[in-house]
C-alpha cells in the first residue's frame, strides 16, 4: 500500500472534548440504570400482575431492539408523541438511561433470585417487615451479587453510546466523524478513536473478571 | 396529534427488502461468525503463546471498541489500506462477522473449559485415544453447552446489524429511516419498525430459555 500515515493532523482538541461529553453520558446513564434498575427488578418479580407486566414489557421492549433504533425513536418521536422538547444530551442520557434500566434490573433480578430462601426466613423470625427485609437483607446482597454484571452492563453503555452520534449529540464518535471529514485522515482519526474507547473499556473489563474470579474462589 | 399506521400498508415492500437484507446478513454473518469464534476460541486455549496473545488481541479489542467504530474503521479505512473497493454488503460482512467471531469465540472458550478434568482422567482409563477424546467427549459437550449462549449472541447480532444504516446499507433500519423522513410521520414508521424488530428477537430469546432449561437438563450436562 502506498498510503502515509499522518498522525499529526488528528487534533486532540475537538476529541477531547467528545471524550468528556462520552463519559458524562455514561455517568449519568449509569446512575438512572443502576438506581432505577432495582426497583423494576422488583417489579418484575412482584406476585401483582398489574405491576409485573408493563414492567416485563418495557425490559424485553428494550432487551429485544437494537439501540440504534431506540435512539432514533427516542429522538424523533417523544417530541413528537408527548410534546416535550429536551436538550439533545438530555435525550441522550435519558434514552441510554432507560436502556441500561432494563439490562440492570435483569441483573438485580438473577441476583435477587440467589438471595439464599434461608435468609429470608431468617428476616422472618427476626420479625422483619416486608419492607425491611427487602433494604437489609435482599439489596446489600443482591446488589454485591449483580457488580459484575452491572460493570460490564456500564462499560456496554459507554460503548452504545456512540450511537447517540447519529443524532447529532457531539460526543467522541460525532468529532471523530467531523474530524476524519476535515482531514481526509479517516484511518488515523477512528484508529485513535479506538484506542480511546479501548483505553476506557479495556480495565474495567479486567477489573470486572478479577472480580468474577475472587468470587468464585469464594464461593468454593 | 393524531397516528395514522394505514401509510405504512404503501411501504410494505420496501420495509421486506429492508427486512431481507438485515436477515441475510445476520444470517451470513452467524455462520461465518461462530466458525471463526470456535477456531479462536481453540487458538485461545493452544499451546503456542503466539497464537494466544494474538487471538487474545483480537478478542479483546473487538469487545473494547463500539460496533459503530469498528464498522467505521472497516468501511473507510480497510478500503484505503488494502488499495481496493469494497462493496457496501461485504464490508458490512467484515464487520460483523468480526464482531461475531470475538463475542463467540468467548462462548466457545467458556464451554470447553466448562468440561471437567475428571471426564479426561476417565478417557484416559478408558484407553480413549486423543482424536477420539476430542471427537466424542470434548466437542459434542461444548458444543452442546455453547449453543444457548451462541444463540443470544445471534440475537445481539441481529439488533447491532441496524448499525450498517449508519453506513448507508439499505437494511431494515435504513429503509425505515428514509421513510420516515420523506413521509414526515416517524412515530408510526419508527414504531413499525422497532416492533419488527421486537417480533423476530422476542421469540429468539424464549428460545434461548428455553434451551437452558428444557434440552440441557433434560441431556444432564
Amino acid at each position: 500500500m502506498d498510503y502515509s500515515f499522518d498522525f499529526q493532523s488528528v487534533s486532540f482538541g475537538p476529541l477531547w472534548d467528545g471524550l468528556i461529553v462520552t463519559l458524562q453520558l455514561t455517568i449519568a446513564a449509569n446512575l438512572i440504570g443502576i438506581v432505577l434498575g432495582f426497583p423494576l427488578a422488583l417489579l418484575i418479580m412482584s406476585r401483582f400482575a398489574p405491576a409485573r407486566l408493563p414492567a416485563m414489557l418495557f425490559v424485553e421492549f428494550f432487551r429485544c431492539t437494537p439501540a440504534i433504533v431506540q435512539i432514533v425513536w427516542f429522538f424523533y418521536c417523544v417530541p413528537m408523541l408527548f410534546n416535550v422538547f429536551l436538550g439533545s444530551m438530555t435525550m441522550g442520557i435519558l434514552a441510554l438511561g432507560l436502556n441500561l434500566m432494563a439490562f440492570n434490573a435483569e441483573a438485580y433480578r438473577a441476583a435477587i433470585q440467589a438471595v439464599p430462601r434461608e435468609q429470608l426466613d431468617a428476616g422472618i423470625a427476626l420479625g422483619l417487615n416486608p419492607v425491611q427485609r427487602t433494604l437489609y437483607i435482599v439489596l446489600p446482597t443482591a446488589v454485591r451479587a449483580s457488580i459484575p454484571v452491572l460493570l460490564t452492563n456500564g462499560i456496554g453503555i459507554f460503548q452504545q453510546s456512540a450511537l447517540v452520534a447519529i443524532v447529532a449529540v457531539q460526543d467522541l464518535m460525532y468529532q471523530a466523524k467531523s474530524l476524519a471529514t476535515e482531514t481526509y485522515r479517516p484511518i488515523e482519526t477512528f484508529t485513535i478513536v479506538a484506542l480511546i474507547y479501548f483505553a476506557v473499556s479495556f480495565p474495567v473489563s479486567q477489573i470486572v473478571g478479577y472480580l468474577e474470579r475472587r468470587r468464585q474462589l469464594m464461593m468454593s | 396529534m393524531t397516528l395514522d399506521f394505514s401509510i405504512l400498508l404503501r411501504f410494505q415492500d420496501a420495509l421486506a427488502l429492508g427486512l431481507w437484507m438485515t436477515i441475510k446478513l445476520t444470517l451470513i454473518c452467524v455462520v461465518l461468525g461462530c466458525s471463526l469464534g470456535f477456531v479462536i476460541g481453540l487458538a485461545r486455549t493452544s499451546r503456542s503463546t503466539l497464537l494466544r496473545a494474538a487471538s487474545s488481541i483480537y478478542v479483546e479489542f473487538f469487545r473494547g471498541t463500539p460496533v459503530l467504530v469498528q464498522l467505521f474503521w472497516i468501511f473507510f479505512c480497510l478500503p484505503l489500506i488494502l488499495g481496493v473497493e469494497l462493496s457496501n454488503l461485504t464490508s458490512g460482512v467484515i464487520a460483523l462477522t468480526l464482531y461475531m467471531g470475538a463475542i463467540s469465540s468467548e462462548t466457545f472458550r467458556a464451554s470447553l473449559k466448562s468440561i471437567g478434568p475428571e471426564q479426561l482422567d476417565a478417557c484416559v482409563a478408558l484407553g480413549l485415544p486423543r482424536r477420539v477424546q476430542v471427537t466424542s467427549v470434548v466437542l459434542p459437550q461444548a458444543v452442546l453447552r455453547a449453543v444457548p449462549t451462541l444463540l443470544s449472541n445471534c440475537v445481539s447480532l441481529f439488533k447491532e446489524s441496524a448499525l450498517v444504516s449508519a453506513v448507508g446499507m439499505a437494511d431494515l433500519m435504513f429503509v425505515g429511516q428514509n421513510i420516515s423522513n420523506n413521509t414526515a410521520r416517524p412515530v408510526e414508521v419508527l414504531t413499525v419498525v422497532a416492533l419488527i424488530y421486537f417480533v423476530i428477537a422476542f421469540p429468539l430469546t424464549r428460545a434461548v430459555t428455553l434451551i437452558e432449561r428444557r434440552v440441557l437438563t433434560k441431556l444432564a450436562i
